[in-house]
Order: structure tokens, then sequence, then C-alpha cells
């Protein structure tokens, strides 16, 4: 069946549709990575997004439910230029299509998505919409601008713990609250090696729950960057600041920030794959970064906060990577 | 890379370590890079530090310390470091006897796999399934590794084969440059493996766990400067992961991987080699983010191997561990089904994509019902790699097999086959749409069209199964506007803005060319090396994109080679890394619209296509199509050479066996018989009788088609000589005389030639000066072109002319110090020779040699005996100040470790005898020892020279062969007898190059060799560079100037 990608701005793409049927609306972003559609895929991160690959060649190696980075996925809608008919490797328990169907995704295939990716880099990110209904340009665009207006609603509450969950594996050296705006499983298998005992904690527990847990430190995971409900968050934290160990990965990173009083900003093109550069600025030492965000801290007001220091620079945009607070 | 343009200082010198000493000690470096020159380059650098030379002359090994260098190819160092950063590696040991090889052999159990220690491209490779085999391979082994060392290592056949070309710097940043994932799993060697980047069937979970293992791996090797390229080896059943070697330099692979990621592994190696961080090195392609980042593409990237079977019927058609491909050719496309086709197509093996081409062995009607025999043939050759694996897996496919059990043969990942499978049913559907008479219109809807081109599917395929023409399906491609349109390899899969021009075609909604409004040229490559094309022409290519730089117009590069340097994104002002059929040729001129198209320098490839683009209109800048034919042309050649007044061996030409008879018997036996339109002299020889004509006759006539044979006769014993010329169209230029050292009747591109001469005398090279001049005004040569003589009886023959460069082209350049292609471009541009300062011949007074370089060694049992078909691979230069040292250094450069000391082993047939006598007596007087066959000796005897007689090889013990084996032979010279030469005779040949002795097949070839040991002896080699032997060219010339 046919299906179409039309962007806010009246650029039409053509392709077939895939996974379910139907129509969604939402921003869209590019990732360049070449493998890594179903973790990308069930990242809540992306909740909202209409995702493109910008790989060609997706579904080779088929799903298997060890690599959901979540309980389910979160994309509005993914773009793809060729689905694999058939999948091959000794882990996969299904196929892209599938896992597409079970999970009620719209998707579209065989689209040119180089040149979408040209256009969106020229353009910078925008609204977009599939549909496998109508290709009534003006239909399509009305659908949008409603969707613009609409007031959208927070997705933290369904994406983080409802409860504290607590894990611990082996003997743990340190003890470590997470505070879940949308952790990702790779994270936590990473946080888990580095021999932590991790506790998830809803993304709204109050911060004096938080220190009332005794932590030898806090992490704000990464998650949804445009939510409502991140207003909150920052308030909150910012009764945490200088009264424990405080990291923030990707939007948890932009969340602290704010909290500290720095401004974030949105770029024209997130960055958003494997192979992103990070230098410290003191030395010729960095390290290469997966990223998936669309904002950064605004280096400006980043500068005006005290007794910071920014200790990884974005080597390809000069944007903050890192920042270390006192 | 020895263009003096590129170096400050030059040396053409023979890679040894006695040579790279002495230029050590005169221009006394800081440092050496070893790692850019292949496994030869490492070498070198190891023994040098090994004896010392590195210590006494304070000379750093920089890129990969020779510290690093030993962990990697030291194998018990190396399986040690990997064990102990967690790495598995295959279940090994190390064998320095048989005997040893058979205990760990037999301790690990079948199949095992055996590398020598330090060799060149898995040369004395094998596996081995039996305890028979096992035996036999350790000893070869032994024998061809350096240091006497072999691996016996568990067998991994079957399992995925992943690379990584990585890259770390001296601040220990590390990035991957990319993955690539070998379709020919574990047991081909990946040179001769058809190979995908990036890897295909890799989850992001294994490909991280590849990641980490590159970085640990890397690390622990201690490459702080460079790059590296690292094997592993993967089970496909439960993803159990081990390393199988790390070259701790630049490979085939990072080649490859530069050219398919768009990211200059060499360049950014070098500037890490001497210090400099990845954050420190600019993307020249992005042109404003750094090095230090990882490339992704969003395309597929293929790349496939030419062979040269046909050219060693001996030898057994498969593919293993030993390496035995000659050149290579890379696609590009936005799936695996495009990339795959386009790569067929590039290889130039006469296909047009992956079968459906009119050309298929197999038809699609012996393959409905397919016999037991048919069907077995199909599986052995899906089961055992060969080079038409992929068409085999083909015909398996539609005779029914499936993608399970063409796994289980070949144990290539189904993911591949199943795309190949979905070619062919895109196949089927677009012959349901087939044409009953060949004239009426195509019916295929626009939609099934533009599937069919976005899966790869060229003109001439689909012309094949429609039943119409190429042109046809061409003109309604375009009234449906269904186009190739040009994408960027920009190293960012589109995330930034780039603005470096490297483009492939696909069949895509957006064009991204954007070709200038300025006057350009397109200069057509050679596409993948074979034997008879290799970098020679590459170097002609580039040279030309240099002068157009020069003289201001845009130079555009069309190319499918990944081992060139054509296809560096920096070589021409827009690179198109495509397939060089018309159809890809016209796509591109379309877009580009230049001003002319130059089809002179890439060798045979572009040339063919040359009379299809001017019948299309286009512009061929240079020498006119119309006088390429008259060249080419059999009939029209003759005329032109009565006309000119020249001499030409005489000839015919014949169509059956009864009008060969009846040539051959009017110019008189022996006659040389060759198919026309064939490159590199394929299925041409010499024959003595009619009987050997008969047979013969039919096996060229296979080859050429619908094209005569041509019939020659042959000088036998002439001397041969090559002349490289270069014209503006009213005055014509002499490059450089060329005398074979070999005489007539072996092909000119395996034999070794001198420049200046060193036997002709002056009256036949002024007749020879005038027979070129006379050819080049007659065919307003306006450009390069070479022409082939034989003298003999003090005549001067014609053999042949080739309005184009000539493989010899590069070597005439360094050696006359004047860059022949580069001003011939300039001409073809309108430029006059005059304007370019070149007034006069040059004649150098160095001698330089030009010696044939063969892969024998790579197929075993295949004789070694030079004739008018070519063999060699490649080619090196000697330069010195006298012939003698100049052809030992050729011949040392090409591997002949020539002796000071010891014993000669002689046997040549009849007629070599009394020439012999004199060199014998010569060897006598230089010390040496004789050994003789009965024949020979008996003739050396008469003369009074004083020779050992050895036994025929099944008359007695110990005989020659034992000899060799003990090392107590250090020079063959040795003739062959006959067309079918004596199995005696083979038998020596082939354990000659098994021990890498000296050797040679030709009395001239002896007597060179022993003139140079002459030389060698009364004083030592010395080294001089290429651009003082320049310098000294300059003054020489100036002097003659002012003498006139």
């Amino acid at each position: 069946m046919k299906a179409i990608l039309m962007l806010e701005d009246g650029k039409i793409f053509t392709g077939e549709s895939l996974g379910k049927e139907g129509e969604r609306i939402g921003e869209v972003i590019l990732n360049t990575a070449v493998v890594g559609y179903q973790e990308m895929m069930t990242d809540p991160a992306n909740v909202g997004k209409i995702l493109v690959l910008t790989y060609p060649l997706i579904g080779n190696y088929g799903v298997a439910p060890k690599f959901n980075e979540s309980k389910r996925v979160w994309l509005a809608g993914l773009v793809i230029k060729e689905k694999s008919r058939t999948y091959s490797n000794w882990q996969a328990k299904m196929s892209l299509d599938n896992f597409m169907k079970e999970q009620n995704l719209v998707a579209i295939s065989q689209v040119d998505t180089r040149t979408l990716t040209v256009h969106l880099r020229q353009k910078g990110q925008m609204l977009g919409i599939i549909s496998t209904y109508t290709n009534s340009p003006k239909e399509l665009l009305s659908k949008m601008e409603g969707f613009r207006k609409e007031n959208s609603v927070s997705k933290l509450s369904e994406i983080s713990v409802k409860k504290t969950v607590r894990l611990i594996k082996g003997k743990a050296k340190y003890k470590i609250a997470v505070l879940d705006l949308g952790i990702t499983q790779s994270i936590i298998r990473q946080l888990e090696t580095l021999k932590f005992s991790l506790a998830l904690l809803p993304y709204n527990t109050k911060a004096q729950d938080i220190l009332k847990l005794k932590p030898d430190g806090l992490i704000i995971s990464n998650g949804p960057e445009q939510d409502k409900g991140l207003e909150d968050v920052v308030s909150n934290v910012k009764n945490l600041i200088n009264r424990l160990p405080i990291l923030g990965i990707a939007t948890g990173h932009q969340v602290l920030a704010r909290a500290l009083g720095a401004k974030i900003i949105k770029m024209k093109l997130g960055h958003r794959g494997v192979n992103y550069p990070v230098q410290n600025p003191a030395c010729y030492k960095g390290e290469i970064t997966v990223q998936n965000h669309s904002y950064v801290v605004d280096q400006d007001s980043l500068s005006k906060v005290k007794g910071i220091k920014i200790t990884g620079y974005n080597l390809n945009d000069r944007t903050i990577g890192l920042a270390l607070a006192p | 890379m020895t263009d003096p343009g590129l170096a400050n200082v030059t040396y053409i010198e023979p890679l040894t370590v006695e040579m790279v000493t002495k230029i050590i000690a005169k221009e006394r470096p800081d440092a050496i890079l070893p790692t850019l020159g292949g496994q030869t380059g490492l070498n070198l650098a190891f023994f040098l530090m090994r004896k010392g030379i590195l210590r006494k002359y304070g000379v750093e090994s920089i890129g990969a310390s020779v510290e690093a260098i030993s962990c990697a190819e030291d194998r018990e160092l190396f399986k040690k470091a990997m064990q102990e950063i967690g790495v598995d590696v295959p279940k090994s040991g190390i064998a320095t006897s048989v005997e040893e090889g058979m205990k760990i052999g037999l301790g690990i159990g079948f199949p095992l796999i055996l590398r020598p220690a330090y060799c060149l491209g898995g040369s004395g490779g094998s596996i081995s399934y039996n305890k028979e085999e096992l035996e036999k391979f350790l000893f070869k082994g032994l024998e061809a590794s350096p240091v006497h060392q072999v691996l016996v290592e568990q067998s991994v056949l079957g399992w995925k084969e992943i690379e990584f070309e990585v890259m770390r710097d001296c601040a220990d940043n590390v990035i991957m440059i990319t993955s690539m994932e070998n379709v020919d799993p574990m047991g081909v060697h990946t040179g001769d493996s058809i190979v995908v980047a990036p890897a295909q069937t890799l989850t992001a979970e294994e490909y991280t766990n590849f990641v980490n293992l590159s970085k640990k791996i890397i690390r622990r090797i201690g490459i702080s400067g460079g790059g590296a390229n690292i094997q592993f080896a993967q089970n496909p059943d439960n993803g159990h992961i081990v390393i199988i070697e790390v070259n701790p330099r630049l490979s085939r692979s990072s080649a490859l991987a530069s050219k398919a990621t768009g990211f200059p592994i060499a360049r950014v190696a070098t500037k890490l080699a001497v210090g400099l961080t990845l954050p420190e090195v600019m993307n020249q392609i992005t042109g404003k983010t750094t090095s230090f980042f990882e490339p992704t593409v969003d395309y597929c990237v293929f790349k496939i191997c030419r062979f040269t079977f046909e050219k060693f019927p001996k030898a057994e058609r498969i593919l293993n561990t030993s390496m035995k491909a000659v050149g290579e050719a890379m696609s590009i496309g936005r799936n695996f089904k495009e990339a795959l086709q386009k790569g067929i197509r590039s290889i130039e093996i006469s296909r047009f994509g992956f079968g459906a081409d009119g050309k298929d062995k197999i038809t699609d009607e012996m393959l409905k019902h397919p016999e037991n025999g048919l069907m077995k043939l199909i599986k052995d050759k899906i089961r055992i790699p060969n080079d038409e694996r992929l068409f085999y897996i083909r015909y398996g496919l539609k005779a029914g097999l499936s993608t399970n059990e063409i796994y289980k043969l070949s144990h290539i990942d189904p993911w591949f086959i199943d795309n190949m499978k979905e070619l062919i049913e895109t196949e089927d559907k677009v012959k349901k749409f087939r044409n009953d008479k060949e004239e009426d219109e195509i019916k295929i809807n626009a939609d099934l069209l533009t599937l069919a081109k976005k899966e790869g599917f060229s003109d001439r395929q689909l012309a094949f199964l429609l039943n119409s023409k190429e042109k046809k399906v061409r003109e309604l491609r375009k009234k449906h506007n269904i186009k190739a349109v040009y994408k960027l390899v920009d190293t960012c899969a589109g995330e930034f803005n780039t603005r470096q021009p490297y483009f492939y075609s696909t069949y895509e909604t957006s064009e991204e060319a954007r070709p200038s409004k300025n006057k350009k040229v397109v200069i057509l490559g050679g596409g993948p090396n074979r034997i008879g094309q290799g970098i020679e022409f590459d170097y002609c290519c580039c040279h030309a994109a240099y002068a157009l730089k020069e003289e201001g117009i845009e130079s555009i590069m069309v190319n499918c080679n990944p081992e060139t340097v054509s296809t560096d994104y920096d070589t021409s002002d827009r690179l198109y890394f495509e397939p060089l059929t018309l159809e890809d040729i016209f796509n591109i001129i379309e877009v580009e619209k230049p001003i002319g198209v130059i089809v002179q320098f890439g060798g045979q490839t572009p040339l063919n296509l040359a009379v299809s683009l001017r019948n299309a209109g286009i512009n061929i800048l240079g020498t006119s199509a119309e006088n390429i034919d008259i060249a080419e042309d059999r009939e029209r050649f003759k005329q032109m050479i009565h006309k000119l007044n020249l001499l030409q061996p005489e000839n015919g030409t014949a169509f059956t066996f009864q009008e060969a008879k009846e040539v051959a018997k009017r110019i008189g036996y022996p006659v040389l018989v060759r198919p026309s339109y064939v490159l590199g002299g394929r299925a041409m020889e010499i024959v003595y009788d009619e009987s050997t004509l008969e047979r013969f006759i039919k096996e060229a006539a296979e080859v050429s088609g619908e094209h005569p044979v041509l019939i020659d006769k042959f000088l036998e014993d002439a001397i041969e000589v090559d002349v490289d010329m270069i014209g503006d169209g009213q005055n014509f230029i002499i490059g450089g005389i060329m005398e074979h050292i070999e005489e007539a009747g072996i092909h000119s591109g395996d034999s070794a030639m001198a420049l200046p001469t060193f036997t002709l005398s002056e009256k036949i090279l002024s007749q020879i000066r005038e027979a070129s001049y006379k050819t080049a005004k007659e065919l307003n040569v306006t450009g390069l072109m070479n022409m082939q003589y034989a003298v003999k009886d003090e005549k001067v023959y014609v053999l042949e002319v080739n309005p184009r460069a000539s493989r010899t082209i590069p070597f005439v350049s360094k050696a006359i110090g004047v860059p022949l292609a580069k001003l011939a471009t300039k001409i073809m541009l309108g430029k006059k020779l005059k304007d370019l300062g070149l007034t006069q011949e040059i004649v150098p007074k160095h001698v330089s040699v030009k010696e044939s370089v063969f892969p024998f060694n790579r197929f075993p049992g295949v004789d070694v005996i030079l004739g008018p078909e070519m063999k060699s691979t490649g080619e090196v230069m000697g330069i010195d100040s006298d012939f003698g040292r100049a052809y030992i250094k050729s011949q040392i450069a090409a591997g002949q470790n020539l002796p000071k000391k010891g014993n000669v082993f002689i046997s040549v047939r009849d007629k070599d005898k009394r020439t012999i006598v004199f060199l014998a007596k010569k060897i006598k007087d230089l010390g040496f020892h004789i050994y003789a066959t009965f024949g020979t000796a008996q003739a050396l005897e008469k003369s009074g020279i004083a020779v050992k007689v050895l036994p025929k090889l099944a008359e007695g013990r110990p005989n020659i062969l034992d000899l060799m084996k003990d090392g107590k032979i250090q020079l063959v010279i040795n003739t062959p007898s006959g067309r079918i030469p004596r199995q005696d005779e083979v038998k020596i040949r082939s354990q000659v190059i098994l021990y890498n002795i000296p050797y040679t097949t030709t009395i001239s070839g002896a007597q060179a060799t022993i003139n140079g040991i002459e030389m060698l002896a009364k004083k030592e080699l010395g080294v001089k560079s290429l651009q003082e032997y320049h310098k000294k060219l300059k003054t020489q010339n100036s002097k003659l100037k002012t003498k006139r």
C-alpha cells in the first residue's frame, strides 16, 4: 500500500506503507547510525517523533526482545529507505515488520531518505505527517497546523517508573539514585558494570525524598527533551544543587543546566547518531559518543553560572558536550 | 608513488635491507614510515630493526613502532597479547618443523589452517583436511616463510568474516573508519572475497562488541599514530568471536575503506605518524569538521575481485586462503542489489550484471528441469569457493535450491542470498514483458522499469530480458524520466553540507551533482587491475588530471578501481566512482556536458568504447577515433604499412582451419596465431606445425567469437623493440626506444626491457626512428602512441601500433625525466610540443631496466615459461649507470636473490647449446660450479668446461630436485624444449618457484643475469635518487643543445 510523508513546509515524499496503517504527526528527526533501529525505536527519548534512518537498509538482522531499550516503541512514525525482506542473525526472534505491527507503529519505506535528509539539513527540523489515508496536501497541512496548536501533554508519567525500582547486582561500590526521565536499558547496563547499586526513581520524586535515600550520587537520566513535565523536574532539582553530586545525561544534563540557571536552545538539526566527537578543551583526548538530542545548553547563559567548567565540546560544531558543576 | 613530483627525493631501488640501509646512510632520515607500503614495507622495517640498522643510524620507525609490528606479526607474541586482554584466538600452535606442525595439528583436529609467518597476501597459506595434506602444506609453508615459521590453526571455515579499519593517535583517541563484512565467509582470503561495507548482518550489540574489541586490540598492539586493519571471525550460530589477525599498517582493505567512506586513511595516518592528533587534522570532505569522528554512510559498498584463471589453465580454479586475485573493483549503490550488479559490471568480465545478460553459461531452459549432472556441478560450484560462485548461486536459485540450501552449501549469509533471489524475481517480472520480435515497442511499465533500475539492472540486461536493444531501453527510460542521479560520498550520511564532489549513481529523486558551467574534460580510467592492464594506466590518468588542473580546465575522473590514485577524491576536480560501461559513461556525460573525453590513457577499457562514444556524438580528445580504428583494424593497418613503405611480418587472417592452413603454408612456419580484439595476448601462441595449428584455431576461435583468427609469420630469434612517442599532430618526438632483453615471441608486457637500447646499431635505430615518425604523422597522432618492432637480419618489422598510452609510459617518463602523459594531455587541449619545451628525443646516459613480476607462486604446478600470452601482474624498475647493474637491480627488485657464488644448474634446448658454451665459461670464471643435464653437459664438456652431470628425475638420485631442496643450487638456467615441455622441465621450474631460487628461462635473460653477477662481483651496488638522475639529464641536454 502507498503511503506518504509530508513535511510542514509542504514537501512530499512518497513510499510504501509499513507496519500499521494510519496517520501520525510528529517532529521529523534524523539518525545517521547504521545499526540500532530497534534500540532507537524503543528509546523513550524519541517519544512522539517521526524518526528517519539515513542508512538505507533496515531490518537486516531482525528484532529480539533483548535489544529493547524500554518496554515499547515510543515513536510516532518511522521513515526508511529499504526494509529488508528477510532477516538474518542468530539472535533474531522476529522480523521488523511483525515487530512494527505488534507495536502498532505507522511507518513508511521506499522513501528517498537521502533527499529528505538534505532537505531537513537545509531547512531545519520540522513537523511531518505520515499517512496511508489521504494524499491531499491541504488536508494534511491543516492537520499539522492543528497539531502545532494543540496543547501537548507530558509523557513522563507514562515513560518513567511508577515506583522506586532497586537494581542491585553483586557487591556494589556506590549507591546511586537515578531520576528516571526515560532511561534506556543500555545505560542501566553500563551503570551496572561500574558496580553501582541503582534506585530508579519516578520522575516526580521530591527532592527531600531523594535526599532521604542518602545516595552517594544522583543521575538525572536521558528522556524526551521537550516534555512539558520537565518544568517541574527542573524546579525540583534546584533543591538538590550542592546537596549531593549530580550527573545529568542528555535531557538530564539539560535539566541540570536549567536548574543551575542556564538556558537551553534548539539546534537547527539535532545531533543523532553514534559518531559524535566530544573533546576535553584542556587536552587532545576525546571520545566518540552516541548522541540523541535537538537542544543544547546555551554557552552564554552557562558561562554566567558560577564555578562551571566545560569539560567537553562537540568537536563538529563546538556545542557543549559535557559540563562539570562544583 | 615513484613519480618524482610526489616527494622531495625519490629512490627507485630494490626494496631490500641492503639497499635501504644505503639510502638511510646517505639521507640520514629521522624516521621511516613503513606502514603505507603494505607487507613489504613492514617486513623491511622489521628486518632493519633486527639488524640494528635503525639503532645505528638513529632512525625511528613511525606509524607503527617496531614493538607494535612484532606484536601483530609474531604469531606467538600476538596470541599471548590477545589472551592477555581477553580476546579469543583460534586454537593454534607455531611450528618450525614439519614434525612439530604434525603434532600441533593432530592435537587441534581437522580441518586446519596453515599460515606462514611474514608472508605477503597469505602466500603459502592453505587448508588441510587430513594428515597427508597437513604434511605437504607444512613443508610448503615453512619454505614460504622468510623466518621458517608456520601457524597451525583451528579452522573457522564458514564463520562470518568481519573486518574493522581502526585508527589511533598519540593522545589515545581511537576511531572506527568502517566495518566490512565478507560475503565469502572464512576460508577465502579477504583479498579474494566479495566484501560489503558496512557490515550488513550485525546487530547493534554485536557491532558495539566489535568496536570495543577493536579498541582494546589497537591499544594492546600499541599503534599510537596510525591505522590498523583487524580481522575477526564470528560463529554464525552463537555469535562467538575470535580474532584472526591484525595488520598494523595500511592494507588493501584500508584503501577500500577510504574509498568506501571518503575518509582519507593514508593521509590522516601519515599526519598521525608525525605526531598530530585526530582533532588537529581537518576533514577535507566536510571542510569544517575534524578527522576525529567516525564516518557513517547512507549507501552500500560492494567489492569484487578480478581473477585471471584463464591465463593459467593448469591451475585449479578454486579460492582459498592464498590470494589469487589480481585486481578489484568497488561499486556503490543505495542497496546491496544495486551495488552487486554495478560491481559485476565493473570488473569487466564481459558481464553486465548478475546474469540475465545473454552470457550465462547455463540457460534458464536447462535450469527448469536440471539433470543430475548439472545439479551436482551447480552444488559443487556453490560449495567450493571459486571465482564464478556468484553466478552459480544464481543458477542454483533458478534450479530451485532454497536460500537455506545454498547457505548450507556455501555458508554465505542468507541475507545476501535472499537479496540475490530478489534480483531473480525482478528478472522474471521483467521477462513477462518480453517482445516477440526485437523491433517491437517495449511494453514494460514505468513502475517495474524503475524498480529494475533501482535494483541495478543495466539497460543491456533489460534489453536482453525484453528482447530489445540497449538503445531502445535507454530511450524508453528517458521517456518515463527514469534516469540516474548522482549522490555524494560525504562521510556523514548527509548531516553536513560537504564540498568534495565525489559521486556515485543511483536511481533516486534528486540530483546532487550540480555540475559547474566551467570548461571540463572527462578522463576515463582503466577499471580493475588485471594482467595486461594495471596501475601504469592509472598513472597516466592521474597525470591527465594534473595537466587539466594546470590548464585551468575542470577534470572529471570516471573509474571503479579502489586501489588507484585516480579514485582519490582530490586527484581530479570531480570523481565519479562508476563502472566503465557505455551506459554509465553516457549518464555522466549527460549530466556534466564536458568539452571532450580522454580515452587514450586508461588502457584498452576506454579505447574499446571510443568508437561508440564518437558515434554518439561525443568529442574524443587527441588522436581521432578514425585513426585509432586504422591502427586497430587489421586490414586498414596493413594498407597503411604498405603505403608508408614499411615492413610487417607476413600475415593473413582465417575463419576456419582450412583457411589458416593455407595462410600458414604461404607464409611458412613458425607462425604466431591469435584471436583479434584481445588484450594481453590472450590465447596467443607460436605454432610450428599443422597439427598444433588445428588444435589452436579451435581455441582461438572460442576466444574471439565472430572475429577472425590472425596469423603472422613468427620471426624467430628477432630482437623486439618498443617505442613510445608523443605527437601534437604536426610534430612528433620519441619518448624512448626500449630494447627487449628476451627475444621475440615473449609478450612485451612480460619481457624485460632496457632504455636506452644496448645492442642495436645506429643504422637500425635510425630506421626505427624513421618508421616511427612516418607512422605517427600518418595517424596524425595527437597525444601518445606506442609501436612495437621486431629486428631480424638487419631488417626492421612493424609488429603493432597502439595510438594510446602504453604500459611503458610511466617507465619511460621516469627514465627520461619528462612526464609524457601530462604533456600529452596538454597537447590534446591544443598545446604544441614546442610550447611545452619538448623539442628533441632524450637518450639518457644512465640505463633503466624494466622487469616483470609474475604471480607463479600463487598457482602451484603452473609452468613458469614465458610466451606470447602475457602473465605478469606487475613490474619493477632498475636504474644505474650501466646496463649490467641496472639489470641486476631490476632482478633483485623482482625478488630474484642473485648469488655471488655457489652452484648453477644449466639445462638448455638443443638450439641454445652453442650460445650457452660462452656463458658457461663466464660462469666458471666467476667461480661458480656448474650442474647440468646429460645433453647440456655433453655440449659443455666438448668445449672443455667441467660440469657435474645430474641424472634425469626418474633415473637416479640425488637429482636436481633434491639439490634444490637442500639449498645447493643458487641459480637455474633452463630454456624450454618446445611447445609441450618435458615433464622433468616443468617439475624443475615449478620447484624453482617453491624454493625461491633465481631462474631464467631464456638465453638472453641468462646473458643479462651473468653479466650482472659479474658487475656485482666487481663493485657493490650504489643508490641514487631519481631527482639526481634527472638533474644530470638536464645538464646533458643543455650541453647537447649548445653543441648544435
